[in-house]
């Protein structure tokens, strides 16, 4: 396969706020909106409180609104935002131990030095177009966690390319109307960062500050933001939103991403909140990438300028707002100009005895063995032979493990059927809904030890 | 031993036994007054969200978490009992 080299040259200079409308609005808190006039008051009463040697900027803040803040600030400031994939102290820890000079920054840090009075520091309406604003971390399903910085430049081309995907299936309905965004996820996270606080700072959108989590407060953020409102979430709150039977406003969008969600459920969110869905496909590595209407089983929309080569164990991305070529895990299959069908991920193609199969496939398998709600599916590390098993945990209330594996034996070839097989209560996803690998295996290793001792 | 269930707290641990599948735990076994999350049961906010829901199925609540009442309501299963049949649908 080969590879062609592309890198783009980052420009010169580019705005800390793209839209420079000082009265228009950016964020709503505590009842009301604000402009992005206050915001960036607010950006130079905390800028100010920084040392002006550069540094990076733990950014663990809760609040929507407190995140924006002290995110630009630290841009202002030539400083760089580290975002962890959790807020677990160690790995916080493990994080600013890496990087020189860093400040952990919580909610209480910002709200000080907003409490002050206005600074005199002045706040560049420009920003280096090289800066590194901020370095995102992997969070670890595919194995260490691994940095990925991000200029400036970079973050304001890709979300140009997501403003402009919502904004054309807004459009027929609302015109040039100021999509109003209410998010369940967190900011640290580059979908949560992309969605809820690039679109409002480079794009012209305004957020909700709050992370609503039970579907009462979904319904009620929404309730507080004029239309078009679009709801950025998550397979894992979808479905507890869908059923919860409450009435919700209406919600012109609802963006879901981190783990794969089936058209059924699309659906159900859809009827839900009398709304449109749209699955994103992106990553740490190349931010959004493409996104479909998973409720009518859409092959994925490739944003503008950006270009895939499928290999066998792989894909190549190329996107204008990439420094350079990136490679994916996922298998795709090009449809036609610009669209692709998913076909699994690489670090999921796994090899036994000769055959090759792949974990997302096999896990779906599993899952759709009737009395099976959920399962999860991973390959050992390998034993004395040298074989890596399969091995997989399984939700299946009513049901033995003999019985799941008698039904799976008719889905996968029999050197795929897990070994171990365990049934659990529930599958051990993280607060993303995502499934690291060492969580299986550690439930896998606490099921067995249980067993043992019976 | 936990601190004895009143009624109304046994009906919530076997919801909550039921809705969250904790198979391995007997609703009677849960401490009344021991922490649900992190360190007690182990609960996650994926949980909490099941719960919430499984609540407003069988309740009519819809809990909400719009200030720190939630992390008060949360903290023991006496306080979520309690926290329901106070606001249950009549």
């Amino acid at each position: 396969m080969t590879q062609r080299k592309q890198v783009h040259s980052p420009r010169r200079h580019l705005p800390l706020f793209s839209s420079p409308d000082p009265l228009r609005p950016i964020a709503f808190r505590m009842g009301r909106s604000i402009s992005l006039a206050e915001v960036r008051e607010d950006v130079g009463r905390f800028a100010a409180s920084l040392p002006a040697s550069r540094g990076f900027l733990v950014n663990l803040c809760e609040d929507r609104y407190l995140f924006l803040v002290a995110y630009c600030a630290a841009i202002a400031r030539g400083w760089t935002n580290l975002l962890p994939p959790t807020r677990a102290q160690h790995v916080v820890d493990q994080v600013a131990g890496t990087h020189v000079g860093s400040f952990q920054c919580r909610d209480a840090a910002v709200v000080g030095a907003l409490s002050g009075e206005p600074s005199d520091l002045a706040i560049p309406t420009e920003v280096g177009g090289d800066h590194v604003a901020m370095i995102g971390f992997t969070s670890g399903s595919t194995g260490v966690p691994q940095a990925f910085p991000k200029q400036c430049w970079s973050l304001a081309g890709a979300t140009a390319r997501s403003s402009a995907a919502i904004r054309a299936r807004l459009s027929g309905r609302f015109g040039d109307a100021r999509p109003w965004i209410v998010a369940t996820v967190p900011p640290q996270h580059m979908y949560g960062l992309e969605m809820s606080i690039l679109l409002p700072a480079l794009g012209d959108m305004a957020v909700h500050c709050d992370r609503p989590m039970f579907p009462q407060d979904v319904a009620g953020a929404l309730a507080d933001v004029p239309e078009p409102r679009v709801l950025v979430t998550t397979p894992v709150h979808l479905r507890v939103l869908s059923e919860s039977g409450i009435r919700f406003p209406d919600t012109a969008l609802i963006m879901s991403a981190t783990a794969p969600l089936d058209a059924g459920e699309a659906a159900s969110a859809e009827r839900a909140f009398h709304s449109t869905l749209l699955e994103i496909f992106g990553s740490t590595e190349t931010c959004a990438l493409a996104q479909r209407r998973t409720a009518i089983d859409e092959p994925w929309h490739l944003r503008q300028g950006a270009k895939l080569e499928p290999g066998e164990d792989g894909t190549v991305v190329e996107a204008p707002w990439l420094p350079g070529p990136v490679n994916l895990q996922d298998v795709i299959e090009l449809v036609s100009e610009g669209q692709f069908r998913l076909r699994g991920r690489n670090s999921d193609l796994v090899e036994v005895a000769g055959k090759r199969a792949s974990l997302g496939d096999l896990t779906r398998r599993l899952s759709s063995v009737p009395g099976v709600i959920d399962a999860a599916v991973i390959q050992l590390d390998p034993v004395s032979s040298g074989v890596r098993r399969i091995a997989a945990l399984a939700v299946a209330p009513g049901l033995t493990a003999p019985q799941v594996l008698a039904r799976l034996r008719n889905l996968i070839d029999p050197v795929f059927l897990p070994r171990p097989l365990i049934l659990v209560a529930s599958i051990p996803r993280n607060e993303l809904g995502k499934l690291p690998r060492q969580s299986v295996i550690d439930a896998l290793a606490r099921v067995q030890r249980e067993d043992d001792r019976h | 031993m936990p601190a004895p269930q009143t009624p109304a707290e046994n009906e919530l641990a076997e919801l909550l036994v039921e809705s969250l599948n904790l198979e391995d735990l007997r609703p009677e076994d849960i401490d009344p007054e021991g922490p649900l999350f992190g360190a007690g049961l182990g609960l996650d906010s994926i949980d909490a969200l099941e719960l919430a829901l499984a609540i407003s199925k069988r309740y009519g609540l819809q809990l909400r978490s719009d200030d720190d009442a939630n992390r008060r309501i949360f903290a023991s299963l006496r306080a979520l009992a309690g926290h329901v049949q106070l606001h249950r649908a009549a």
